[in-house]
């Protein structure tokens, strides 16, 4: 099943088409990582996906019915988005930021309910900086910050979670932390997550459905196993890729890759 | 949000309530015509004198309102703007719309000339027209297609703007009579010239319509300034709610310097003052930015009024003194 997907989505950019003709369906209750090399229009597909960018045609649909036609605040209850690397205003404390999450269930002046303190809380206490709560956000790591974002994502109340490159400008321990964390969320509260990532590895291992795209369409998609191998890393990436297995996770790993050079490079080289 | 600094809050917004209290108090009190603290009280209550009537509610009370009206106005104004276009150094004066509603001014005078007070009312619509044209000349100037409004290119053409159209109202009133063109001249200087009940009148209106508008749309504010692609995924309308709140900001500049002269700076750092206060929650700071935008204006007209006597130093030079530098250092830190 599928409460969230796109039909015949073109997606452009000045002139240009980011995005060409696509479709997909996210499943539900799922981790679904988006890779490609850059500029392959991911980013786009998502920020498309959650009504950032309007596509040129083409629709996405959430439970059935077109996105641009109901009324935005009525999606941000069903659907979170969490842009890549905001910026929080100097001063704001976590527990501020957190509680924008609510904006979608507000009228008026915005005072928070009991019902809103406790989503809140529960953010806060789940993405463990709690203990942050009056801090500044620009006073706390990359990583800590990483996690307040995602507890305001957390606090709209929404099964489906989008991400844009979620782990970007993290060292790898705290990039880990936030995907154990999406992981978490996943498994016990059946959020549906999807995320554009970078790291094959990291995809590989936490996504349950993984899509590639090259040149703004999906290449290939399916499960880790069918999508991390030599052949679509070839097509997509461009690389010659030496795939193994994890001994930890018993998920494919890329263990190294050269780049493929054009034939005539190659010749002229040699 | 938590109760220790839901408590600071109002603290510091009583704080400010009081403040704001002992500068009236103290501009009365002082230069010309000047009521003590106790005439002060009993006039207010019914009990002054008819001499001690006539000073306050004649003389005093309306440029004092005008100038609380004004600095309202103008720090609501800047906070908006500041929290719209992401930039700590948005203001209406230094973006060119109180020059571009300056320019409509002296339209205005060439019209109507200063004396005629029945046709004073519709001197803010003209000053609007003005802000809001030049509001859409700079928007439209400093937006590249695909990366929105830079601040450093917004700010640039503001200041060029601004000084262009400040040139062009300096021209226009020099084909001014005597009087009207001293009157310009003043009013360029940031003169709160609106000492009459009337300008107090053609001013309340929108400050009373849109300072709580800007306030109900405290959650929208806080959602634009975190980041567009995150306003936007948590519900906002953020192409219309950005026009609307524009719209507002210029409105409240444009009506605020119609009659108290072209003030820069308070929208600049009254918002600026009460942030780092209370924080950049709109909920907590854009009341507090209103009241601390009424202490200067009216501090400052009444400093400006005190030294040289009895012509004065028009309050927005007063203004330009402390806020010049307070501008410099907010560069220097960015």
């Amino acid at each position: 099943m599928s409460r969230l997907h796109a039909e015949n989505l073109t997606v452009t950019y000045g002139e240009r088409d980011i995005v060409k003709n696509l479709g997909v369906s996210i499943p539900d209750g799922q981790i679904t990582a988006i890779i490609g090399p850059n500029g392959c229009g991911k980013s786009t597909l998502l920020k498309t996906l959650s009504r950032i960018l309007n596509p040129k045609t083409g629709m996405v649909y959430l439970d059935g019915k077109g996105i641009s036609k109901e009324p935005t605040k009525k999606i941000a209850q069903k659907m979170a988005i969490l842009p890549q690397s905001p910026d929080a205003p100097e001063g704001l404390t976590v527990g501020e930021l957190v509680s924008y999450g609510r904006f979608p269930y507000q009228k008026g002046l915005g005072k928070l309910t009991k019902k809103d303190y406790e989503v809140i809380d529960w953010s806060l206490q789940v993405t463990g900086i709690h203990e942050f709560k009056d801090r500044p956000v620009d006073a706390l790591s990359g990583g800590q910050r990483q996690r307040v974002w995602i507890a305001m994502a957390l606090a709209q109340e929404t099964d489906i979670i989008l991400l844009d490159e979620p782990t970007t400008y993290l060292d790898m321990c705290h990039q880990l932390e936030v995907l154990e964390l999406l992981d978490h969320l996943n498994r016990v509260e059946n959020r549906t997550i999807v995320m554009v990532i970078h790291d094959l590895n990291h995809a590989a291992r936490f996504a349950h459905h993984m899509v590639a795209m090259k040149d703004g369409s999906i290449i290939n998609e399916g499960t880790a196993e069918e999508v991390m191998t030599r052949q679509v890393l070839r097509n997509v990436f461009n690389i010659d890729a030496e795939i193994g297995m994890d001994p930890r996770t018993r998920k494919p790993v890329c263990l190294t890759y050269d780049i493929i050079k054009p034939v005539e490079l190659v010749g002229n080289l040699a | 949000m938590n109760p220790g600094h839901a408590k600071k809050v109002r603290v510091t917004t009583i704080s400010a309530i009081v403040l704001l209290i002992a500068v009236f108090i103290i501009s009365v009190a002082t230069g010309f015509a000047s009521l003590t603290p106790t005439e002060l009280f009993w006039t207010i209550f019914g009990q002054g004198t008819p001499k001690q009537d006539l000073i306050l509610f004649e003389f005093r009370l309306p440029r004092i309102i005008v100038a609380v009206l004004a600095g309202m106005g103008l720090a609501v104004s800047g906070a908006l703007l500041q929290s719209l276009t992401k930039n700590p150094l948005s203001d209406p004066g230094i973006l060119g719309i109180n020059a571009g509603a300056g320019l409509m001014v002296v339209v205005y005078i060439m019209f109507f000339s200063v004396e005629s007070s029945s046709s004073l009312y519709i001197l803010p619509l003209f000053a609007l027209a003005g802000g809001g044209a030049t509001a859409a000349i700079i928007y439209i100037m400093s937006y590249k297609k695909g990366e929105g409004v830079e601040p450093a290119r917004l700010v640039l053409v503001g200041v060029g703007l601004a000084a262009a159209l400040s040139g062009a109202a300096l021209t226009l009133a020099t084909r001014l009579d005597m009087e009207n063109y001293a009157f310009m001249a003043n009013w360029l200087a940031g003169r709160i010239w609106g000492d009459d009940w009337i300008f107090v009148l053609s001013l309340l209106p929108w400050i009373l319509l849109l300072l709580p508008i800007s306030m109900v749309k405290s959650n929208v504010l806080n959602m634009l300034n975190l980041n567009e692609n995150v306003a936007i995924g948590t519900g906002v309308n953020a192409g219309r709610e950005r026009i609307v709140l524009i719209t507002i900001a210029v409105a409240l500049a444009s009506a605020s310097v119609a009659v108290s002269g072209g003030i820069a700076f308070v929208g600049l750092m009254a918002p600026h003052i009460a942030r780092s206060l209370v924080g950049p929650r709109h909920q907590s700071f854009l009341p507090l930015a209103a009241l601390i935008g009424a202490v200067l204006l009216l501090a400052a007209d009444t400093i400006g009024r005190v030294i040289l006597d009895p012509s004065g130093i028009p309050a927005g030079i007063i203004v330009t003194l402390i806020g010049a530098p307070y501008f410099m250092y907010l560069l220097a830190r960015k």
